[in-house]
């Protein structure tokens, strides 16, 4: 498909998902929205893509949803409520049940929706110049699953003071590396990028099946009790018993050589449509 | 006394049971027996009344690597025995695969790494040299995260945890960074006073009630197992659990009379 508010690109074994709506601060509008739902789908299946990263073009990284648009196309508001109360969504890894490691790289303003893509990222890395905060309230609107998603992978307090402070406080990318909201802040600015895909690039070196089981392993850790987690992430574990990478990664480090990883295009877990 | 441990050393001092991995020429490494005198030990500290605190930690420069593939892969029935058990999730040799009810503090004295984390995800409290550090290398080697980094997402940032089970090998957390995120509660420096920190920190806690802190080990725990609502329920349960228990008297009225308190040990 071709893409007007996003620009899909591959760079080694690297797949990029550029928000590409600057002159609206990447806001979230309709087409966007649908777009999503294909970009991620098409960077899962793409064999020649490992590892997928996700940043914004121009001095926003995303500020959620293009409530103007949305309530003004006639036919957009109606859709995007129909879709939010059946908890119907497709536009971030998670909801796509992506099973390739996903890395988003904060380049500026993220706020508001934007935390989607901070929730629902296996790894998140931000530029030393972004900023995070959550304007909804301020502006007489709900803050509900990107910050469900927050509550359940970093301390709390943080999370409810953003969602009510709203926009009047702004959280650096320096506090949020404190937190562990991320992992890594990129200074200069300028260099995210470049760090971005050298991370990426390294995390392709291990095993993609590996990889998948632990993404399913771990994230299914926040949805039941620790004991139940562990009972379903063993069965993750023992999934790749017999698996040619659980061979070959014991043999290679022996060996002091780069594994060779069966192909993940094989049998495996493709993503629902 | 029992059989000699061959791949722990088990030693009491004062209050404080002592738990290391002794095996250092293989970076402590899990193998068939060190499995076997893991669920043996921690059964034995528990069952002891005079073990108030239970330190693990590792002898030599490694705390812990995780499982020894190739010393499991010479002894097939023991192989065959942990897979069943990894698969069915009955695995025995943490302190909380066991149900351990004494306080259990690890002190990681340095490279943490893969199955290592299983001790550090199922301590209660974690402590660290300055020179430690953790890695999970499973996906660098075909293998896949689960149990450690599982519970390790329930306690900590989880962007740290899933960073760590994808990127491998390839990049370590160093011990001052675990201790900003709060998987760890204090860096010791230099890293050779690890084991006196320790013994003082277990001394500290041996101070508290051991049945308050057994029944408080189960509230906090079992809050992983449920949503906040039912949790809370379960956790009042517990707190009620104590009330009329002679601790429970004795505290208040030794903190009025400005004493130390005489906690009643439990039977085995």
């Amino acid at each position: 498909m071709t893409y007007e508010h996003l620009r899909l690109e591959r760079h080694g074994p690297v797949g990029w998902l550029v928000n590409n709506r600057p002159e609206h601060l990447n806001a979230m509008n309709a087409r966007m929205r649908d777009e999503f739902a294909d970009a991620w789908l098409e960077l899962d299946a793409d064999p020649a893509v490992r590892v997928i990263v996700h940043t914004g073009e121009g001095r926003a990284f995303q500020t959620g949803v293009d409530v103007t648009e949305i309530a003004t196309d006639g036919v957009g508001m109606q859709r995007y409520r129909d879709s939010v109360e059946r908890f119907d969504l497709h536009f971030t890894a998670w909801h796509q049940h992506v099973a390739k490691p996903v890395i988003t790289a904060v380049n500026g303003i993220c706020c508001g929706g934007g935390f989607h893509w901070i929730a629902d990222a296996d790894v998140v890395i931000a530029a030393s110049d972004a900023v995070f905060f959550d304007p909804h309230v301020s502006i007489g609107q709900v803050v509900s699953l990107e910050a469900i998603g927050l509550l359940r992978k970093m301390p709390v307090e943080p999370v409810m003071r953003m969602a009510l402070v709203g926009r009047h406080e702004r959280m650096s990318a320096a506090r949020a590396y404190e937190l562990g909201m991320i992992s890594q802040v990129v200074d200069p600015p300028d260099r995210l990028r470049d760090e971005a895909q050298a991370l990426a690039e390294t995390i392709a070196r291990n095993s993609p099946a590996a990889m998948a089981a632990t993404k399913r392993a771990l994230w299914g850790a926040l949805e039941t009790g620790l004991t139940d987690a562990c009972r379903a992430g063993a069965l993750e574990l023992a999934s790749l018993w017999g698996h040619p990478d659980q061979e070959e990664g014991p043999r290679a480090f022996a060996e002091h050589r780069e594994a060779h990883w069966a192909d993940p295009a094989g049998p495996g877990h493709p993503a629902d449509a | 006394m029992s059989a000699p441990y061959r791949r722990l050393r088990v030693s009491r001092e004062g209050p404080v049971g002592w738990l290391a991995f002794d095996r250092p020429d293989a970076g402590n490494a899990l193998d068939a027996v060190m499995f076997d005198e893991l669920e043996r030990a921690w059964r034995e500290l528990d069952d002891d009344p005079s073990v108030r605190v239970i330190v693990n930690t590792g002898r030599g420069p490694t705390f812990q690597t995780g499982l020894d593939l190739v010393a499991l892969r010479d002894d097939p029935a023991a192989f065959r025995a942990h897979a069943r058990r990894t698969r069915d999730a009955e695995l025995r040799f943490t302190a909380w695969q066991l149900g351990v009810t004494t306080p259990v503090v690890a002190a990681v004295n340095g490279v943490c790494a893969g199955g290592g984390l299983h001790f550090v995800a199922d301590a209660d409290v974690v402590i660290a040299a300055s020179d430690a550090t953790f890695v999970d290398p499973h996906v660098s080697v075909g293998q896949v995260v689960a149990y450690e980094g599982i519970a390790l997402v329930r306690k900590s940032p989880m962007e740290t945890i899933l960073r760590m089970a994808l990127v491998g090998r390839y990049e370590r957390l160093p011990a001052a960074r675990a201790y900003q995120l709060g998987i760890i509660s204090q860096v010791v420096d230099p890293p050779d006073r690890l084991h006196d920190e320790a013994q003082t920190l277990a001394e500290t806690i041996a101070r508290n009630s051991p049945a308050a802190m057994a029944a408080t080990k189960r509230a906090l725990w079992g809050a992983l197992e449920a949503g906040l609502t039912d949790a809370s329920r379960a956790g009042a349960l517990e707190l009620a659990s104590l009330w009329g228990h002679p601790d429970q008297e004795e505290g208040p009225r030794a903190f009025a009379e400005g004493r130390d308190a005489r906690w009643e040990v439990a039977a085995p």
